[in-house]
């Protein structure tokens, strides 16, 4: 047996691999972790989504920035590492308001809500099975998506760790 | 009139580093009279090209932060920020109130309420400097504190910026105590497109598109 493959998702990353690795979303706040899989190729991915959608008048430069370009991106890479799209698994968690402390003002724009609104509507649209959801409330996530054991776990500063679900059933 | 795509010079990005060395040397000055320790800074770098890349250069990211973000607005506007690793902190906390909380889920009111001054007394000299500089207005909205991982609450400001408003770059830069330099914090300023255009302008080192 190889040893896991640790592979890190950092802002705007999309990581996906074929079986043995261990991806993990690291100090989620208004960013949504966003993991996938395939029960039958054993396919996985994930996604660390900064924002709902791409702006209209700039050039897209990293897809996974945001949800709309970033899930579409993920999905085509891993249906090149054999993946049926049409029936995949997933979970996703983050969209925090961490500034918890002082009176937001009216301009300050919940991005965190408007990310989870996105990734919902999307995935929504496209029929998956969404089997875990952890989103919201004042607190950044750490999430971490062992492939061989399906089981996704959220971490946080104050609340320890729990597991969130698992994408294997 | 269309916002031009194009990048800023070199003349340009050293005329942002000296607006924000002048605008951090009143700020870090503010703080050492708050405090009663002295505080200086490095000279402050300048991030222009993949703003999802700044969370990880705030030192050990992946640890315990207090911060504080403060929105500005006026004639030049933008996003703020000064984030502190959870033992200077404490540092800050036991000079400014005698003792600190035990964790970050002990922040209560009053260490909440210490670290929004902290950050009111940074932002407002901070931007007067570069306002008296430019004779252009800036002011600040009423901060904001988080206490969590540096990189939560870095990439939150990042993505509000990026959402809010046509941002071209940020500034960056580390503040440390003297003369142990045990005490640090990281700042952070991304000012809108436009804001830093006006700044440029009038500093009469705007290039022409």
């Amino acid at each position: 047996m190889a040893t896991a493959q640790q592979l890190m998702v950092g802002m705007a990353d999309i990581k996906t691999a074929k079986s043995g690795a261990t991806f993990t979303c690291l100090g989620l706040g208004s960013c949504i972790g966003l993991a996938a899989f395939d029960r039958e190729s054993g396919v996985a991915g994930m996604i660390h989504i900064m924002l709902p959608e791409a702006f209209k008048d700039k050039p897209v430069e990293k897809a996974g920035k945001f949800a709309d370009t970033g899930i579409v991106a993920m999905l085509d890479e891993m249906f090149r590492l054999g993946a049926n799209p049409s029936r995949l698994v997933m979970a996703y968690a983050g969209g925090a308001q961490v500034f918890k402390f002082g009176n937001p003002s009216s301009t300050t724009l919940d991005v965190g809500l408007r990310n989870s609104a996105a990734v919902e509507k999307i995935l929504k649209a496209k029929g998956f099975r969404v089997l875990g959801i952890d989103i919201g409330g004042p607190n950044g996530r750490t999430v971490t998506y062992e492939q061989a054991t399906g089981i996704i776990k959220v971490r946080t500063v104050n609340g320890g760790e729990k597991v969130l679900c698992n994408l294997k059933g | 009139m269309s916002m031009s795509p194009r990048n800023y010079g070199l003349m340009e990005m050293s005329a942002v580093k000296e607006v924000a060395n002048i605008g951090l040397g009143h700020a870090t000055t503010a703080l050492s009279e708050l405090t009663g320790h002295s505080f200086n800074m490095d000279i402050p770098e300048v991030e222009a090209v993949a703003l999802e890349k700044i969370p990880e250069t705030i030192g050990d990211a992946m640890e315990l932060f207090a911060g504080v973000y403060m929105p500005f607005e006026g004639d030049v506007e933008g996003h703020m920020a000064f984030v502190f690793p959870w033992p200077s902190a404490v540092q800050l906390w036991t000079w400014l109130l005698g003792s600190a909380p035990d964790g970050p889920e002990a922040v209560d009111e009053l260490a909440a309420s210490a670290m929004l001054e902290v950050g009111n007394i940074l932002n407002s000299n901070f931007l007067n400097a570069i306002s008296n500089m430019t004779n252009l207005s800036m002011h600040a909205t009423p901060p904001l504190v988080s206490i969590d991982l540096g990189y939560s609450m870095v990439a939150s400001i990042v993505a509000n910026a990026e959402m809010q408003d046509v941002v071209a770059l940020a500034v960056e830069t580390r503040i440390f105590d003297l003369p142990t330099g045990a005490t640090t914090g990281y700042f952070l300023c991304i000012p809108t497109r436009a804001g830093l255009d006006l700044i440029l302008s009038r500093l009469g080192v705007l290039e022409v598109a």
